[in-house]
């Protein structure tokens, strides 16, 4: 009476190199985005001066030997303004993602599984995509201090009820899944079938969503920096590195285009990146060979 | 008869709202159940067949309270479970285990398969750890599948091995009834035998009672004892599985017998009468009795009165106006 | 062997596969049959046989990204199909073969109407006038016994029965008048007694207008009832060919004879009181396509296999009366109780 399971496909073995050829988005848009990373975090390595210190004598020169990418109207060596610059956007890209993914998984969960908050929780939500970040982040600083902290969250507020939209609506499509009332008829109570049945089929999409969430918060970041109401000015990032070198585009271009292409590439490997997991990791958009 | 039935319902009413206009004001209701009674006793099959929008599945899940009734009650073993809410519920869902049609939405992609087939074990309590792996490889070996194949995951199961995956999770708790809706529907004809004969072997083995549910009077055939056949929300035959099909009263009945298909060539161009028109739609169900639209046999109090299911002969229920107590079972004269 | 003269259709060795990330997938594996004109042929068999993917190549409807026709022929009244342009398809689909599907829910456009659709089908293939177009259509409509056709004609799909659905795509599969109709399961997903209608309707209608059918399915049921010659397929191979009396009467291979015995019947009659018959199953699974197969597909679940079966690919034979049968016990499984 006992059926042969062996009949049936045996499971692929994982091979890295085919893995890449499948997936070239992933693996271009992953490589690019860690070596960014490796770069911010040797930025003291691989900076071949020191970002912050002002020498006059030395103002808008062109990329040249000692300055790679020249120097800024204070001096300043633009290579390593930038290498330092990939810091800010990162931890700010990166954190916004971590936090909003978080709130917005919470939140998503308890809207789509327990209908009743669903309807106030998402008026709410629809109000707070309404507020644009850069004016936010722009009042929320007048009532404190600029730093680090405060853009962080000023750019975590909006970008969080579209983590929250997401994550809904993978829970109301899995709440009317066959195996949910399965479970529910197997005695399975509400806590258990949250984290056991509902919360893994939210990862995927939410993991692509963070990927998105991460290139915006960075491009709103930068936009931040160049207003002004970012991090301070001494502090390099893209945003206000570009803000600075507004004034003399015209005779040192090097000064804004050298962080704008940065942020560019920071921003398409990350779009990348999420672009080929959302491919690979949707079950309908899946191609084959 | 002392032990109460493992599970009765008395004049069952599901009525699901239907919204619209700009404010999703509540504009009509869709009528999926309208007064369903019946009983099932230990050890039994009963059998639910009917076309879409006849209620089947619906009855399938309010009874297993997955969905709230609108009216009348549902007793499990003597106990009126009607009105109990998910908490107060979830004692008694050991006693009533269910198995679906689509083996493969069926199961949490996600979880291995003896994971899904352990997890009441676990939720009651019964088993806990390797208690539990103890218990699903018995309930694996119970089924026809190799205990190993616990840790692979359902996907690499295929249909019909599935839904063993299903039935072992249903007998894992040692249920007095399954709720099986459709199970065999998307299998496979041979595969289909294999689960089949499963479910009659451990329906004699264990005891089980089932409320099948199916769409297929051949499949009824083999697994039912008594059958209820539904139209429109309504049971309009109940009998025993040999009086239905030898001597079918309703109308209905009568037009689903004769459109099944038979794997026999010679049954060709014999059929007695094709039934026309559609399915009326639940949301709008015809007055009076719902089949008199496509009746061969309507008169015109038909288009009036909803006839009451009656029993005209001993276990045999019909609800048709031109079916009396003691009447003459033959055919009808078309009206 | 239907005379070569009266085949509309002759389909020889075809090999269709699919690239998968577990391999090739031989889906169609050396099929070959005939269609007579004006003939009903079933295909039937279960899930993974390869019936639909069968009929998608005689249309050349297999998506190119994974699938070709690997190898084989169609002719179509003495046409190579396979060898044909896209343009020259595009002009034979809907005209000369045409094709309906299993769900009629999700074959027809939701935002057209249900006469615009007939309508253009008309317009494109046979060069008419819009409005001579919509008179067809109507016509159609009455053809397949639609109450009210005229008004019918401006209702969108969703407004439209499953069954409803399904006679419009036989219209519309009619319209121009084909020489072949290719079915696959057109009833599967409709409702028992809808399914008779409609099986009714397309036997009314090969009789009026002459079409041949190829009929999909996996139901030994409709076959019977509706076919005249039917072939049996089983993990991409042709197991069994025979006129539809011929084969309920004596199947010769034992798949086909472990199916017949599987099926659930109607016939209570031959039970005894209270007794609940067990079902003849047929052991173990089918087979994984991508994997090689050596010799008989279904040896690893025949009772008659020898191991020679496991071995060589069983041949052809011909067991007379246009009945022909791939295997090698053929006259042990024929001397062995039904």
């Amino acid at each position: 009476m006992a059926i042969l399971v062996e009949d049936l496909a045996p499971p692929r073995r994982f091979s890295l190199l085919t893995a890449i050829r499948r997936n070239p988005t992933i693996a271009f848009g992953g490589l690019l985005l860690a070596a960014l990373i490796v770069m911010a975090i040797l930025a003291p390595v691989i900076a071949t001066s020191d970002p912050f210190k002002i020498a006059p004598v030395n103002r808008l020169r062109p990329p040249s030997e000692r300055w790679w990418f020249g120097t800024d109207q204070f001096g300043r060596d633009v290579f390593s303004r930038t290498v330092y610059g990939a810091r800010v956007s990162l931890i700010v890209g990166l954190s916004v993602a971590a936090f909003s993914s978080l709130l917005g998984l919470a939140l998503g969960l308890a809207c789509g599984y327990f209908r009743r908050i669903d309807g106030l929780v998402m008026r709410v939500m629809d109000g707070l995509m309404a507020i644009p970040s850069i004016l936010l982040a722009i009042a929320l600083i007048t009532l404190t201090r600029p730093g680090l902290g405060i853009v962080i969250v000023a750019i975590v507020i909006p970008e969080v009820p579209r983590v929250v939209r997401v994550v809904r609506a993978v829970v109301l499509s899995i709440r009317s899944q066959p195996y949910i009332e399965s479970a529910i008829a197997g005695g399975t109570r509400n806590a258990k079938l949250l984290i056991r049945h509902v919360l893994p089929n939210t990862l995927a999409p939410l993991i692509v969503q963070s990927t998105y969430v991460c290139a915006s918060a960075m491009l709103i970041e930068a936009g931040l920096s160049f207003l002004g109401a970012g991090v301070p000015p001494e502090v390099p990032s893209w945003g206000n590195i570009i803000a600075q070198g507004r004034t003399f585009f015209q005779i040192a271009p090097w000064t804004i285009l050298i962080p704008g292409t940065f942020l560019a590439v920071t921003v398409l490997a990350v779009n990348l990146l999420g672009d080929g997991l959302r491919d690979r990791l949707d079950p309908r958009l899946a191609r084959r060979l | 008869m002392s032990t109460p039935p493992v599970l009765e319902v008395e004049k069952l009413v599901k009525h699901f709202p239907i919204h619209g206009g700009l404010l999703q004001r509540r504009v009509g209701e869709v009528r999926a159940v309208d007064g369903v009674s019946f009983a099932i006793a230990k050890g039994e099959t009963l059998g639910l067949v009917g076309e879409s929008g006849c209620g089947k599945s619906t009855i399938g899940k309010t009874v297993l309270k997955l969905i709230e009734p609108t009216a009348g009650r549902i007793l499990l073993g003597g106990e009126d479970v009607t009105h109990l809410k998910p908490g107060a519920m979830w004692p008694h869902r050991r006693r009533i285990q269910t198995i679906f049609q689509d083996p493969y939405s069926s199961m949490n992609p996600r979880l291995s398969a003896g994971t899904i087939v352990g997890e009441p074990l676990e939720n009651f309590g019964i088993a806990r750890g390797r208690d539990t792996d103890d218990r699903v490889a018995r309930l694996f070996e119970r089924v026809g599948l190799r205990p190993d194949a616990m840790r692979k995951y359902a996907h690499e199961f295929s249909g019909g091995q599935r839904q063993r995956l299903g039935i072992a999770k249903a007998l894992s708790v040692s249920p007095d009834l399954i709720v099986a809706d459709e199970p065999v529907s998307a299998l496979d004809v041979s595969v289909q035998a294999q689960v089949l004969n499963l479910l009659i072997d451990l329906q004699e083995e264990l005891g089980l009672a089932y409320l099948f549910i199916s769409h297929d009077l051949a499949v009824m055939r083999h697994i039912s004892h008594r059958i209820a056949v539904m139209y429109l929300g309504r049971i309009v035959e109940l009998a025993d599985k040999r009086t239905l099909f030898t001597q079918p009263l309703h109308p209905y009945t009568e037009a689903l017998l004769s459109a099944a298909t038979a794997p026999d060539p010679k049954r060709r161009r014999q059929r007695k009468r094709i039934v026309q028109g559609d399915v009326p739609s639940p949301a709008k169900p015809p007055p009076g009795c719902h089949f008199h639209t496509r009746c061969p046999y309507a008169i015109a109090e038909c288009r009036v009165t909803a006839p009451p299911l009656i029993e005209v002969a001993p276990g045999h229920h019909v609800a048709c106006l031109r079916r009396p107590v003691g009447g003459d079972p033959g055919p009808l004269p078309t009206a | 062997m239907t005379a070569a003269v009266n085949a509309i259709l002759q389909v020889r060795d075809l090999h269709t596969q699919f690239n998968t990330l577990d391999g090739v997938v031989r889906a169609v594996d050396g099929v070959s049959f005939e269609l007579a004109r004006g003939e009903t042929l079933g295909i039937v068999g279960e899930s993974g046989c390869g019936k639909s993917v069968t009929a998608l190549s005689l249309l050349r409807l297999i998506p190119t990204e994974t699938g070709r026709i690997a190898s084989g022929s169609i002719r179509f009244e003495g046409e190579e199909l396979t060898l044909l342009g896209e343009e020259a398809m595009k002009r034979l689909r809907g005209h000369r073969i045409s094709m309906i599907f299993q769900e009629p829910m999700t074959s027809l456009n939701p935002v057209l109407t249900v006469g615009t659709q007939i309508a253009e089908n008309v317009v494109r293939h046979l060069g008419v006038p819009w409005r001579s177009a919509r008179d067809r259509a109507c016509e159609m409509l009455d053809l397949v016994r639609i109450a009210d056709a005229r008004r019918r004609l401006d209702e969108y799909p969703h407004q439209l029965s499953g069954g409803m659905r399904q006679r419009v795509m036989i219209a519309m599969a009619l319209s121009c008048d084909p020489q072949v109709l290719i079915a696959d399961e057109p009833t599967t997903a409709l409702d028992v007694t809808i399914q008779a209608q409609i099986l009714d309707l397309m036997l009314e209608l090969k009789e009026k207008t002459g079409t041949a059918i190829v009929l999909i399915t996996h139901d030994l049921g409709v076959v019977a009832e509706t076919t005249q010659r039917v072939v049996v397929m089983y993990a991409g191979c042709k197991v069994e060919e025979a006129p539809v009396e011929v084969l309920f009467e004596e199947p010769l291979h034992p798949y086909t004879r472990g199916l017949m015995r599987a099926i659930p019947r109607l016939d209570i009659e031959a039970d005894a009181a209270g007794t609940r018959p067990r079902l003849q199953e047929i052991p173990g699974l089918v087979p994984i396509l991508t994997r090689p197969i050596v010799g008989c597909a279904f040896a690893p679940r025949c009772g008659f296999a020898t191991d020679r079966c496991r071995v060589e690919p069983p041949p052809i034979v011909d067991a007379g009366a246009g009945h022909t049968v791939a295997c090698w016990e053929v006259e042990r499984v024929r001397a062995s109780a039904p």
